[in-house]
């Protein structure tokens, strides 16, 4: 069992090899041209492919240059390389999924308060065609009114 | 001095009328706006019907943001007061005029329903109501100690019906809940909201009746989901700035 250990611990560090190298090229350059014809097909916005553009790259990078990655797993003190790269596409995945949480947060909010807008609007047109004249009618209902005979 | 009346409706055809009804009998000043929320059925058509002007959410949106809509057209409409009451006809709107007259004459901001608060000695309002009493299930009995436990913790204020739907308010609360309104968690937040800012908040004991139609949406598992997110929202409440120096 400790020799078992001690051999794991003296064996050299577990590197990616040339045929994972080549795979993770090639599906870096694929992903990068799905992205591509994603945009050209108005199928996703410039703004936010910019951060998958990003990750196709580093995905490249990573199989152009294995140092890179045996570097960074130096760095975090992991002696296999793929562990760190699963753990830091972990992260940027998770880091990912929360943008767009909040991004979603963000748009369900201007929904809702579009669609209010709207109601009132209607509202305020019910109102104001049923008691024309109203003290008291403020100038946004006004305003509709000047809208409507414009058109 | 206008007062709105304002009734968030979802899919409640059969009852709305007759809540209209009610409402222009006992507070003929009012107006009344139905905020329909995105209903599948004729709910918009009948309270338009009965006389109410109708404000048609184009898709379902919750209670939340129905409330907030109808607090938005108070405010931009330049109403005074305002109050709502559901529409299913649990809210007797011989009850709404007392809250309003609470806030009218000034004494709080925010006036809530309350149908656990025992009434005074006097046995003030309640006249004219015919059904049945309120009779919580055992879920919402749970739920509503839990809020009720949390909601006064938190705000250091006793409330003993948290999730009640029968309000009135004034232009303060108005500007606040326009602006600031949870879509999905919209009673005990906005509670914990309007004490946070330094509003008078208070509870009014009114009776409530036996809903006329349709079920309650609470099984156990939602009660359940329910209060956990409840509990979340008060806990986030409470990290939210507080208005520093709040006028009284």
């Amino acid at each position: 069992m400790t020799a078992a250990l001690l051999a794991a611990a003296q064996d050299p560090k577990v590197h990616l090899t040339s045929q994972t190298r080549i795979l993770a090229a090639l599906i870096a350059l694929a992903f990068m041209l799905l992205i591509l014809e994603l945009i050209r097909r108005d199928r996703l916005q410039e703004r936010f492919s910019v951060v998958w553009f990003v990750a196709g790259l580093g995905m490249l990078a990573g199989a152009a240059f294995p140092g890179l990655l045996s570097g960074v797993a130096d760095l975090m003190g992991v002696r296999d390389t793929n562990v760190a790269l699963f753990s830091i596409v972990l992260l940027l995945l998770l880091g990912l999924a929360l943008n767009f949480s909040v991004i979603m947060s963000r748009q369900a909010a201007q929904i809702t308060r579009l669609a209010q807008e709207r109601a009132l609007e209607k509202a305020r047109e019910q109102a104001g065609s049923v008691e024309n004249g109203k003290p008291g009618s403020d100038a946004s209902v006004r305003g509709t009114a000047e809208n409507d005979f414009g058109r | 001095m206008r007062t709105l009346v304002f009734i968030p409706a979802w899919n409640e055809a059969d009852s709305v009328a007759a809540v209209i009804a009610d409402v222009r009998e006992r507070l003929p000043d009012a107006d009344v706006l139905v905020v329909d929320d995105g209903s599948n059925d004729e709910t918009g058509a009948r309270a338009a019907e009965a006389g109410a002007t109708v404000a048609s959410l184009p898709f379902n949106q919750g209670l939340g943001a129905a409330l907030q809509t109808g607090y938005l057209y108070a405010l931009r409409e330049g109403y005074d007061f305002c109050a709502h009451l559901d529409a299913d006809g649990q809210h007797p709107p011989a009850e709404v005029a007392r809250l309003l007259a609470e806030v009218r004459a000034d004494r709080a901001d925010l006036v809530i329903g309350s149908r656990y608060r025992e009434a005074g000695a006097d046995g003030e309002g309640t006249d004219g109501v015919i059904g049945d009493d309120y009779k919580p299930t055992l879920s919402r009995r749970i739920g509503t100690g839990v809020f009720r436990f949390f909601l006064t913790l938190a705000t250091r204020q006793r409330f003993t019906d948290t999730t009640s739907g029968m309000r009135a308010a004034n232009r303060r609360v108005m500007e606040l809940f326009s602006e600031n309104y949870s879509p999905d968690f919209a009673e005990i937040e906005s509670l914990q909201l309007a004490v946070r800012q330094g509003l008078r908040v208070e509870e009014v004991p009114v009776r409530m009746l036996e809903r006329a139609g349709g079920s309650s949406f609470l099984t156990p598992l939602r009660s359940a989901f329910f209060i956990f997110k409840g509990m979340i929202v008060l806990l986030v409440g409470q990290f939210r700035p507080r208005k520093v120096g709040a006028e009284r």
